[in-house]
């Protein structure tokens, strides 16, 4: 009798690893087939690089910040994909990092889950004049990803439904 | 036979818990390919899919040649590290370094129109790249045949780096390898300085030159941050982490750094020839160090 039950809590326990495994395998490879959503979005921009933002969705707000760097007066275009968000969330652009109370917003959208979104920093740089004229141009951004909160999530053990992830890829002008 | 019975109902009850788990289409990842740190509130703070709050990006070695060319950087033949040299390289820290040195190599000879020099550098980069444990980037496609087939070809030869970095960032985030991305990027940066540096003190037309090296410096202190990532603590990189943090911290205390973040009016940092001297001497010694193992 106790052998019969553990060859089948073995085997249970088994089918639950290989069944997450596979889920989290998928997940990567969405997020793949995302970036290379997002960098064929780039052209006519050259690839310059990507960052892939891991987060769980929690019962309370979070924030989730990435520096990119803009050089020699070239012009980006960054290409935000949002297909692998279980819900939606805030997309800031900011010219100075969290720490700056008064740093000045370039950009701000939401409707990212679902979708690529295109931003280019010939208007981030506009924004930035208006704001701040005589300030030059940007040497560097920071998009800060603010993720609500979900009533009811896991925050200790994020299931599939927490687990999001947003594809950020840049390119520059030749 | 009432205790076989209970037994037997035990056994159901436990058995159609665990098959109701089994069936659940959203499991728990947790223990699956996760490093968890759990802080005092209880909650997990640290897995493979939780990015830290504060991240960056770095360059690719392609944009950061790219960037120095555009300002009028002019090719010196032999200033490169010799591919000769890709023997010398034993650890897997002097491959990881010397695999973004000659990434950066490879971008200073195709943009400057040197495709044969850049096949060289092809070739050093993928044995490497095996020795790394990297081979599947430069696997199922025969580069060398596609690079030799756009020999005269600028662009193609620059979409296919695009197509290696784009291979190698693949592979790093597949495999869970952020942490040595910074370990390679410290050896690209270092040669993309130093190629820098050099045509700084021989180049008459320097400004714009200067302008970018300056520029590239704004990187430094997001690679020291990569480079201190605990998962790379096995890798004896004290000697690198110090050598770069000598090199923030003499351009941190430059008069006209200092003139320039004191000034928040001030729009461009324009460095001085004795600073960008004590820059380039600093750069020189550091990548004396990584190319010579």
């Amino acid at each position: 009798m106790k052998k019969t039950f553990t060859i089948i809590a073995s085997f249970c326990f088994v089918v639950l690893f290989a069944q997450t495994a596979s889920n989290l395998t998928e997940f990567k490879e969405n997020i793949e087939t995302q970036k290379v959503e997002a960098k064929d979005a780039l052209k006519p921009y050259r690839y310059d690089g990507s960052k892939v933002t891991y987060f769980n969705f929690k019962t309370y707000k979070q924030t989730k910040e990435v520096e990119v760097y803009l050089f020699n007066n070239t012009d980006y275009r960054f290409s935000f994909n949002g297909k692998s968000l279980p819900n939606d969330i805030n997309v800031q652009i900011y010219d100075e990092d969290v720490t700056i109370t008064n740093r000045i917003l370039l950009k701000e959208f939401t409707g990212i889950q679902g979708k690529n979104v295109l931003v280019e920093t010939t208007e981030l740089n506009k924004t930035y004049e208006t704001k701040k004229p005589n300030g030059g141009r940007l040497k560097r951004v920071f998009v800060s990803y603010a993720i609500p909160g979900v009533p009811g999530a896991e925050n200790k053990q994020p299931t599939m439904k927490e687990r999001g992830a947003m594809v950020l890829v840049m390119g520059y002008k030749i | 036979m009432t205790r076989e019975i209970f037994k037997l109902s035990m056994f159901a009850f436990i058995l159609g818990l665990l098959l109701t788990s089994c069936g659940n289409s959203e499991p728990d990842d947790t223990g699956l390919n996760t490093i968890d740190t759990t802080n005092t509130d209880g909650e997990l703070t640290e897995d493979m899919f939780e990015s830290p709050d504060a991240d960056y990006t770095l360059p690719s070695p392609l944009q950061v040649a790219s960037i120095f060319k555009k300002s009028g950087l002019v090719y010196h033949s032999n200033i490169t590290n010799p591919t000769t040299n890709g023997d010398k390289y034993t650890t897997e820290l002097r491959q990881m370094l010397n695999f973004g040195v000659y990434s950066a190599d490879m971008a200073y000879c195709v943009l400057n129109e040197q495709s044969n020099e850049g096949r060289k550098y092809l070739t050093v980069i993928t044995t490497l790249a095996e020795q790394i444990g990297m081979e599947a980037v430069f696997e199922n496609e025969d580069l060398m045949n596609r690079f030799d087939a756009n020999l005269e070809n600028k662009d193609s030869i620059e979409i296919l780096m695009i197509d290696i970095h784009v291979r190698t960032e693949t592979y790093m985030d597949e495999n869970d390898m952020h942490h040595l991305s910074a370990v390679q990027f410290a050896g690209a940066w270092t040669e993309g300085m130093y190629l820098g540096v050099y045509d700084y003190e021989k180049n008459k037309k320097k400004e714009n030159l200067g302008a970018q090296i300056t520029e590239q410096m704004s990187i430094l202190r997001n690679i020291i941050k990569g480079l201190k990532d605990p998962k790379n603590a096995g890798m004896e990189l004290g000697w690198l982490i110090t050598d770069m943090e000598n090199i923030q911290s003499a351009f941190d205390g430059f008069a006209s750094v200092v003139a320039y973040y004191a000034d928040e009016n001030a729009t461009e940092l324009i460095l001085t020839d004795a600073d960008f001297k004590a820059l380039g001497d600093l750069v020189k010694a550091l990548r004396g160090k990584i190319i010579n193992a």
